[in-house]
C-alpha cells in the first residue's frame, strides 16, 4: 500500500477566517466543442456544464467550472477514497465522450490542490494579493474566477456566503498557503 | 530657554494628551495632534536644517506636503533610520527622535556653510563646467562628488516593518478631502456608488475646517462649522470608504492609481507590533475626482528663504489648526489678498502684527478694511527687497515698487520682525491630472495652469481645478459633479453663501531689489539652491526648452520636486525668454507625488515571499536527506545529496559512479507534463515536433525536438502514445508553461481545425527516475506485476501498471544513458514510491542524486540541455541532430527556416565534444574556443557549454560550440585563461556507450 500525502496537512484558523485543504478530491479537466459532447456529458452525469463564463453548475455529487469556452473543471462534492485513484466517474467520462471522441477528459485530482476557505475575511485577504475585481463576484454564488494571487495562478470558486473554493496547483500550493496565512494574520 | 508659542486654542490639538519627543537631542513637548513642524514652532525653533548646496539655514515654510526645507532624519537606530522626512507631515508620538540634515557638525554650527560663502564660485552648471578636466581626473572628483551627494543618512539594517499591497476596485475616487472633495463624497455615495475617498492628511476638511472668519459663510454658518456637519453626515454613509494618512502616489493611464495608507507612524513604538507600517493601494476606479486643493506661492525676492520666513497660509494654519504662533513680530507680504484671511486669524488669537507689505497699489476688499481697523499699517505698492537674519530672520527692507513693478523706487524702510508670511497667490495642484495624461491650459488672470483635456474617466473639482474662492467651489462643484455623474440635482444646489470675493492680484514672478541680480539670492528652488540668478544664466547659455533648464539647474528635482518654486521658474523663463507661459508648458510631473519608502513599494515581496517557489510532491525527503537545493525555473530541485563532509565535486563523483554501477534515483517531477488528446493529436505532433509521429506505435515512446518559426530548438523532450488518440508529451523544467501557452496559441489561432485538446498535468504527477544496471531489479520489487523483460518492455516503450490500488504509468527511457525506468504516478502518493524504491533499491546501493550528477551523467552519454547547450541560435543541423529532422513531412514549425542561406551555412557554431590534453583539467564553462592565440585580434570559435570531470570515464569531458566544429574532429584547439592556455582536441559528443549497450542490457 502507498502512503497519501497531502500538500497542506495544517489546518488554519483566524479571527473569521479559516483555511484548509480538502481531500481527496477527484478533480478532472473536461474538454470538448462538439455540440454531442454537451448532451453526451448532462445524460452521463446528470448535471449540465455551464455554458456561461465565470459560472458553475451542482448536483448532488458534483461541480462544474467554467474555465474556457470549451474547458470545464469538474471535482467532487465530498472527498473520496484515497486508497485508490479508479473513479467512476472518469471511467463513465471516457467511455460517454472520449472513446466516442467527443472530447477529452484529463485527471487532475493531485495536479490542484483545492483549499477551503470559509468566514467573512476571505475577500479582504484576497484584495491583498490578487488584482480581480471581486466587488461583485462575492455576492454571485457559484461565481468563478481564474485569476492570480501573490503571482500564483488560482481558481477561485465562489460556493455560498463566505465559504470559497480555491484551486492552486499543488506544486505552488505550499508557498501560497504560507503566504495566505502571512496575510490572514493581519487582516 | 525657549519661548512657549503655544495659543490657547486649536482645532487639532489634544491639550491634555503631552507627548515628549527629541529633536537634535533635546527634549521637548508637543501636543497630541502636532506635527512636528507645529510642536518644534511651538517652541520657537525655526531652524529645522541645512540646504543642500549652500549649507544655509533653514526653516520650516509651510504646513502640508509641499514642504522644501523642513526635512529631518527620524529615528537613530540603523534599521529603521529614515531620511528627508518632512516635519511638516510627521506626527509626533512619544518618543519620536528627529535630527536635522545635511549639517557637521551641527546645524547651528555647520561647517559646509562655507559654500554659502563661496556661492559666487558655485553658480548652476558648476560641477559640469569644473569637473571636466583633466578627464582622468574624474575617478578622484567622483569620490568627493559622490560623499557630498544626497540629503540624510540610509539606514544600514534591513527594515524590520510590515508593508503590504491591497487592491481596491471602486465606482468613484475622490482624492482630497477639502470642501470640494467632501461635497463631491457624499454626493457620489448617495446616489449608490461605491466610493472611496482619499486625504493626505491625519483628518478631513482641508483649510476649511478651520476657518472662523464671519466674512466666510455657508447657509449663515461659519464655514468651518457647516463643514464639520457635513463630514459627520459622510461618516455615516455606506457606499463610503473614507481613508484618511493616504497619500496617492501616482496617476496612471485608465484610472489606475497608487496610494500610500499610513497606518502607524503616528503612533507611539510600542504600539506598532507586528502592525502594517504603509501599504500601497491600488485603485483601479471607474471614475475619478481630483480635489487635491492648491498650493500657495511663494514669492521670489532676495534672501527669501531664512528661517522665520512662512507662506501665509501655513501661519494660518499653524495658528488656527495646530494653536501656534510662529513668531511674535510677524509681517505679511502679499500680492493678493489671502493673506489677509492670514491678518484676521492672528488678530482674532491676538497674535501682533507688524506691518502688512501688499505689492498692490489700490485695493479694497472687506478683508483688507478689517484688517486696517485693527490699526495694521499697511504698505501698499511696496515689495521686499531684502531680508535680515543669518539663522531666524530679524528684520526686512522694504522699499516702493515702480509703476511696472520692474524696480524699487525710494527710499529703504527697515522693519524689524521674528516671522514673515508670504502669499504669491495659489497654484492649483494638478501635479495627479498631469500624471495622468491629462493636458492643461493657462489661465492668463490669475497666471495658473488648470486642468483641460481629461485622458480618461476624471473630473477636477475645486482649487485644483482654479476655483479659488469659498462661493466659486460651492457653485461650480455641485454643478460639475451633476453633469460628470449624470445626476438630476445634489444637496448643495441652494446653498447660500458669503464670501469675500476680490481677486486682485499683482503677479511679479521675479520682485526687483536695489540689489544687481547677481548680488542677490532670490530662491527659486529652496532644497536645492537654485535661484533665479541660476535660471537667468542657462537661458544665457543657450537652455531654452524649461526641461533643460530644470536639469541645469536642479530647479524642481529636489525630494519636494519643486511644488513651490516651478510656477516661478517657468515664469522667469518666460519673461527673460519673451516666451508665453502657456507656450512654454509645465516641466513634467512624474510620481510620486510625495516620496514613497522602498518598504511600500515593495510590500511583503521581502524574503520568503519576494519570489516564488515550487515544490515537487517528495521535496519534503530531500530536505530530510539533507539535499543541497538549486533553483529551475521556480522550481526548487535537489542538486546533490552531500554525505558528511563532502563538497559538491565529491557528491557528484560518489552519485554519479553510484548511478552507472549500482543504481541511482532521480526526482524528475518538475518536467513539463502536457495531456494531449483528440484525433488530430498525431497530425498536432507533426507539425508541432521536427520528427514524425504517425506511426509511432501505441505504448511506445519517442524523444522530440521543437523549433521556433526561425529554425532555432525551442525545447526538447519524450512524448508518449498512450492511446491511438491519447499522448503525454514532456517538457523541460524551465519551458513548461512557455510550450503549453505556443501549443495552445497554435491550436486557436493557427490550426483551429485541428480536433486536439491540451490539459497541462505537470503537476499531477510525481516522476520517480530509477537508472543504472540495478534498476529492473529495483522496479520490480516495487511494481512486482510488471513484466520487465526486453521483449514486453523495451528501451522507449511505456505500461500502466498499479502500485497497490493505485494506477501509475511507468515509461522505460533515459536521460543518463542507463536502463532506467521513469514511474508517474499521482503526485500524492509520490513520496511513497520514492520511499519504496529507496527500501527497495538498498541490496543495490540505490544513491539518490541530484540534477549536477543528471547533467554529468547525460553530458557523458551526449544529451544537449536545451538553455545550456543551446541558446535560441542552434538548429537541430547545429547540434549534430540532423536525424531527427523529418525531410519527408510536408511542414512543421520552423521547417522553413532550416532552408535558409544563414542556416545551411557550414561554418556556423556547432556542438562537439572537446577533450582536454591533461585529462583531469576541468574546463570552465562558458570559456572562450580559439584555434590560433598569436591572431590579433584574436578569433573567438565559440565557447564550453557544459563542463565535468567524469568518474565513470574518469577523464574530463566538455561539449562546446565551435564554428565549424562539425568538420574539425580530432583538431587541436585552445582555451585561453586568465594565467594558462589550455589545449583542447575536438572530439565526438558522445563520450559513453555510443552503441547503447547500457541502454538496452
Amino acid at each position: 500500500m502507498l502512503n497519501y500525502n497531502q500538500a497542506l496537512p495544517e489546518k488554519k484558523s483566524f479571527q473569521d477566517l479559516q483555511i484548509e485543504e480538502i481531500k481527496p478530491i477527484m478533480k478532472l479537466i473536461i474538454r470538448g466543442k462538439k455540440r454531442e459532447f454537451i448532451s453526451a456529458f448532462g445524460k452521463a452525469l446528470n448535471i449540465l456544464l455551464p455554458t456561461e463564463s465565470n459560472t458553475s453548475t451542482q448536483s448532488d455529487k458534483l461541480t462544474a467550472l467554467w474555465l474556457s469556452p470549451d474547458e470545464w473543471m469538474l471535482f467532487s462534492n465530498k472527498p473520496i477514497d484515497e486508497n485508490t485513484n479508479d473513479y467512476d466517474t472518469e471511467k463513465l467520462l471516457n467511455n460517454k465522450i472520449s472513446k466516442i471522441n467527443l472530447g477529452a477528459i484529463t485527471d487532475v485530482s493531485d495536479q490542484f490542490v483545492m483549499i477551503n476557505l470559509k468566514g467573512n475575511k476571505i475577500y479582504e485577504l484576497f484584495q491583498t494579493g490578487s488584482p480581480f475585481n471581486f466587488n461583485n463576484f462575492q455576492n454571485k454564488k457559484g461565481a468563478v474566477i481564474q485569476t492570480i494571487l501573490a503571482k500564483i495562478g488560482i481558481i477561485v470558486h465562489n460556493q455560498d456566503k463566505n465559504i470559497v473554493n480555491l484551486f492552486v496547483r499543488r506544486s505552488f500550493s505550499q508557498h501560497l498557503f504560507s503566504w495566505m496565512n502571512d496575510a490572514a494574520s493581519r487582516l | 530657554m525657549t519661548k512657549n508659542l503655544r495659543l490657547k486654542t486649536g482645532k487639532a490639538i489634544d491639550e491634555t494628551y503631552r507627548i515628549s519627543f527629541k529633536f537634535n537631542g533635546s527634549t521637548y513637548y508637543g501636543f497630541k495632534g502636532d506635527t512636528l513642524a507645529s510642536a518644534l514652532l511651538a517652541n520657537d525653533i525655526h531652524l529645522i536644517g541645512r540646504s543642500f548646496k549652500y549649507h544655509r539655514p533653514r526653516g520650516i515654510m509651510t504646513a502640508g506636503s509641499e514642504e522644501p526645507n523642513a526635512i529631518v532624519q527620524l529615528h537613530n537606530d540603523s534599521s529603521r533610520t529614515e531620511p528627508n522626512v518632512r516635519a511638516t507631515e510627521i506626527e509626533i508620538y512619544e518618543g519620536l527622535e528627529a535630527s536635522s540634515q545635511n549639517c557637521w557638525p551641527s546645524v547651528n554650527f555647520d561647517i559646509g556653510g562655507i559654500n554659502n560663502l563661496l556661492s559666487p564660485l558655485l553658480p548652476a552648471g558648476f560641477y559640469y563646467k569644473t569637473f571636466m578636466w583633466p578627464a582622468s581626473f574624474w575617478e578622484k572628483y567622483e569620490y568627493f562628488i559622490r560623499r557630498s551627494a544626497g540629503l540624510g543618512k540610509s539606514p544600514t539594517k534591513p527594515d524590520p516593518d510590515i508593508y503590504e499591497h491591497k487592491y481596491i476596485h471602486c465606482d468613484v475616487l475622490i482624492i482630497g478631502a477639502g470642501i470640494s472633495g467632501i461635497m463631491a463624497a457624499k454626493i457620489a455615495a448617495k446616489n449608490g456608488l461605491k466610493t472611496l475617498l482619499v486625504e493626505e492628511k491625519p483628518n478631513l476638511g482641508g483649510s476649511t475646517i478651520y476657518q472662523n472668519s464671519d466674512h466666510f459663510k455657508i447657509n449663515n454658518q461659519n464655514s468651518g462649522s457647516w463643514l464639520e456637519k457635513e463630514i459627520n453626515e459622510i461618516k455615516k454613509l455606506k457606499n463610503l470608504e473614507i481613508k484618511t494618512r493616504t497619500s496617492v502616489a501616482a496617476f496612471h493611464g485608465y484610472n489606475f492609481l497608487l496610494a500610500r495608507e499610513n497606518l502607524t507612524d503616528h503612533l507611539p513604538m510600542n504600539q506598532r507590533n507586528d502592525k502594517t507600517r504603509h501599504k500601497l493601494l491600488k485603485i483601479r476606479a471607474k471614475k475619478v475626482i481630483t480635489a487635491t486643493g492648491s498650493i500657495e506661492r511663494p514669492m521670489i525676492f532676495d534672501n527669501n528663504d531664512r528661517p522665520g520666513i512662512l507662506l501665509s497660509s501655513a501661519i494660518k494654519k499653524f495658528a488656527d489648526y495646530f494653536g501656534v504662533a510662529c513668531g511674535e513680530k510677524n509681517i505679511l507680504f502679499t500680492n493678493n489678498d489671502s493673506a489677509y484671511e492670514t491678518a484676521i486669524s492672528l488678530i482674532q488669537k491676538g497674535i501682533n502684527i507688524e506691518a502688512i507689505i501688499d505689492n498692490r497699489e489700490e485695493v479694497n476688499s472687506k478683508l483688507i478694511y478689517e484688517v486696517e481697523k485693527n490699526n495694521i499699517k499697511i504698505f501698499k505698492g511696496y515689495t521686499v527687497a531684502n531680508t535680515f537674519g543669518y539663522k531666524r530672520i530679524n528684520k526686512i527692507s522694504i522699499m516702493q515698487l515702480s509703476k511696472d513693478g520692474q524696480k524699487v523706487v525710494g527710499p529703504k524702510i527697515i522693519l524689524s520682525c521674528d516671522c514673515l508670511g508670504v502669499s504669491g497667490g495659489w497654484t492649483p495642484a494638478v501635479h495627479l491630472f498631469t500624471q495622468s495624461g491629462g493636458k492643461l491650459k493657462f489661465r492668463e488672470d490669475d497666471q495658473v495652469f488648470l486642468p483641460n483635456i481629461y485622458p480618461s474617466d476624471q473630473l477636477s473639482i475645486g482649487a485644483c481645478n482654479g476655483d479659488f474662492t469659498l462661493d466659486e467651489i460651492l457653485r461650480n462643484t455641485p454643478k460639475s459633479l451633476i453633469k460628470y455623474l449624470k445626476i438630476k440635482n445634489t444637496d448643495y444646489d441652494n446653498l447660500e453663501v458669503s464670501s469675500s470675493t476680490n481677486k486682485s492680484k499683482r503677479n511679479i514672478w521675479l520682485l526687483p531689489s536695489d540689489k544687481i541680480l547677481g548680488k542677490t539670492k532670490s530662491f527659486v528652488d529652496y532644497q536645492n539652491d537654485a535661484t533665479a540668478k541660476d535660471i537667468k544664466l542657462a537661458l544665457r547659455e543657450g537652455f531654452r526648452s524649461i526641461e533643460h533648464v530644470k536639469r541645469y539647474t536642479t530647479t524642481g528635482m529636489g525630494t519636494d520636486q519643486g511644488k513651490l518654486g516651478n510656477m516661478h521658474a517657468l515664469g522667469i523663463v518666460s519673461e527673460t525668454a519673451g516666451a508665453k507661459m502657456g507656450e512654454l508648458g509645465t516641466t513634467t510631473f512624474r510620481p510620486p507625488y510625495t516620496p514613497l519608502t522602498f518598504g511600500t513599494i515593495v510590500g511583503r515581496n521581502v524574503g520568503e515571499y519576494f519570489d516564488i517557489f515550487r515544490k515537487t510532491p517528495i521535496h519534503d525527503w530531500h530536505i530530510d536527506h539533507k539535499a543541497e537545493f538549486e533553483n529551475v525555473g521556480q522550481w526548487k530541485r535537489a542538486w546533490y545529496y552531500p554525505k558528511e563532509n563532502e563538497n559538491m565535486h565529491d557528491a557528484v563523483q560518489r552519485e554519479s559512479k553510484a548511478a552507472r554501477e549500482g543504481a541511482g534515483i532521480l526526482d524528475a517531477s518538475t518536467l513539463g507534463k502536457i495531456d494531449i488528446q483528440g484525433t488530430d493529436a498525431s497530425e498536432f505532433l507533426n507539425r508541432i515536433y521536427t520528427n514524425a509521429w504517425s506511426k509511432l506505435a501505441v505504448g511506445k515512446c519517442r524523444y522530440g525536438l521543437m523549433l521556433n518559426e526561425d529554425g532555432m530548438v525551442y525545447d526538447d523532450g519524450v512524448t508518449t502514445r498512450l492511446d491511438e488518440n491519447h499522448y503525454i508529451m514532456t517538457t523541460t523544467t524551465g519551458g513548461a508553461a512557455n510550450v503549453m501557452g505556443k501549443l495552445e496559441d497554435y491550436l486557436q489561432t493557427e490550426w483551429p481545425e485541428l480536433d486536439v485538446y491540451l490539459t497541462s498535468v505537470t503537476d499531477h504527477f510525481a516522476t520517480v527516475s530509477v537508472c543504472g544496471p540495478n534498476s529492473k531489479k529495483i522496479v520490480s520489487q516495487v511494481i512486482p506485476d510488471l513484466d520487465l523483460s526486453d521483449e514486453n518492455f523495451p528501451h522507449m516503450s511505456f505500461k500502466n501498471a498499479k502500485i497497490g490500488n493505485i494506477n501509475c504509468r511507468v515509461m522505460r527511457i533515459s536521460f543518463t544513458g542507463e536502463h532506467s525506468y521513469e514511474i508517474n504516478i499521482q503526485a500524492n502518493y509520490g513520496k511513497s514510491v520514492w520511499e519504496k524504491c529507496m527500501e527497495a533499491g538498498k541490496d543495490y546501493n540505490i544513491t539518490p542524486y541530484g540534477t549536477e550528477t543528471m547533467h554529468l551523467l547525460r553530458a557523458e552519454k551526449g544529451f544537449i540541455i536545451v538553455g545550456q547547450d543551446t541558446d535560441a541560435t542552434m538548429t537541430p543541423i547545429d547540434l549534430q541532430m540532423d536525424w531527427i529532422v523529418s525531410k519527408k513531412k510536408y511542414d512543421f514549425i520552423g521547417k522553413r527556416s532550416l532552408y535558409r542561406s544563414d542556416t545551411i551555412k557550414e561554418n556556423r557554431k556547432q556542438l562537439v565534444g572537446l577533450l582536454t590534453d591533461d585529462p583531469n583539467e576541468v574546463l570552465e564553462e562558458g570559456a572562450q574556443i580559439v584555434a590560433d592565440i598569436n591572431k590579433s585580434p584574436i578569433e573567438m570559435l565559440g565557447h564550453v557549454t557544459s563542463s565535468y570531470y567524469s568518474p565513470n570515464l574518469k577523464k574530463s569531458i566538455a561539449l562546446g560550440v565551435v564554428r565549424g566544429g562539425k568538420n574539425m574532429m580530432g583538431q587541436k584547439l585552445i582555451i585561453p585563461m586568465e594565467k594558462k592556455n589550455i589545449n583542447v582536441i575536438v572530439a565526438d559528443p558522445v563520450f559513453l556507450d555510443k552503441e547503447n549497450k547500457r541502454l538496452n542490457a
